[in-house]
């Protein structure tokens, strides 16, 4: 399945990596090797669950200094197609309860093509509307989050004060 | 990361009371006292007094004391925070993507 971006909302990287699609797969997937690039240093990672199949759990903890650790990312998988798709949400947690992850929920999915110089390696990251916390209180913005920095804008900046 | 998760959390927990907002938008014309501003807001001044600490905590308005009166002005960098969301996103994940190239691609590493 492919679906539609927003430019609003999503994100997307490609970059072709030099080395085999099989490396960067396990690079991914092995928890060893996850650790290691996961979150950038000196900031420690320790992969706590990897379980890369379909509403496996993906939970991975930080750390400055290495001995007490707080939570990083509480995840599950929702696609797994061995070395060459993986999809996981923090919008579902590793007990896929749903949760309302800071600062916004996401979806990722990471592709593993194959390409003459090694690894065309693809993300696309999908997120909620992080201004669906504000419309559900009925705060008075306009819908979507791009109207909402210049309406704050518009309201700061207004000669009466918005009133 | 954290740290601005945090942030963006603080300052979407204090724009999202009324009072608060109209405090914002009041401030936008210029700084007032918190005794005019509780006018405005029609409540009492020590109920009045826990939304410009909370607004203050946030960093969405700063205060000054002279003598008896507290005036407050609106931080307007602070607003910006909720527009960097996705960006900061797109920086995370090219950070993310720059470690895993090095990873796979560092001939020290084994495979």
């Amino acid at each position: 399945m492919t679906f539609e971006l927003d430019p609003d909302l999503d994100l997307q990287i490609d970059r072709v990596m030099r080395a085999p699609r099989t490396r960067v797969w396990k690079a991914w997937t092995d928890p060893v090797d996850l650790a290691r690039w996961w979150l950038p240093a000196p900031t420690h990672c320790r992969v706590d669950q990897l379980e890369v199949v379909p509403g496996g759990a993906f939970v991975t903890s930080m750390s400055d200094d290495g001995v007490a650790f707080g939570p990083h990312l509480d995840a599950c998988f929702v696609v797994v197609e061995p070395g060459a798709r993986i999809v996981f949400t923090n919008a579902l947690d590793s007990r896929w309860r749903p949760v309302s992850p800071a600062p916004v929920a996401m979806t990722a999915e990471i592709r593993f093509l194959d390409h003459p110089d090694g690894t065309d390696y693809r993300v696309v990251v999908r997120h909620a509307d992080p201004a669906s916390r504000l419309h559900h209180e009925q705060l008075g913005f306009a819908d979507g989050w791009g109207t909402v920095t210049a309406q704050l804008a518009a309201i700061a900046e207004a000669p009466n004060g918005g009133q | 990361m954290a740290k601005y998760s945090s942030a963006l959390d603080d300052v979407f927990a204090a724009l999202a009371d009324p009072t608060r907002r109209a405090v914002v938008g009041v401030l936008g014309r210029g700084p007032a006292s918190v005794g005019e501003l509780a006018q405005t807001a029609s409540m009492t001044l020590p109920s009045f007094m826990k939304h410009v600490h909370t607004l203050e905590r946030c960093g969405l308005i700063r205060t000054a004391k002279s003598g008896r009166v507290r005036t407050c002005t609106l931080n307007r960098k602070r607003l910006a925070v909720v527009d960097g969301w996705l960006a900061e996103q797109r920086a995370l994940w090219e950070r993310r993507t720059d470690r895993l190239e090095q990873f796979v691609t560092d001939p020290e590493e084994p495979s």
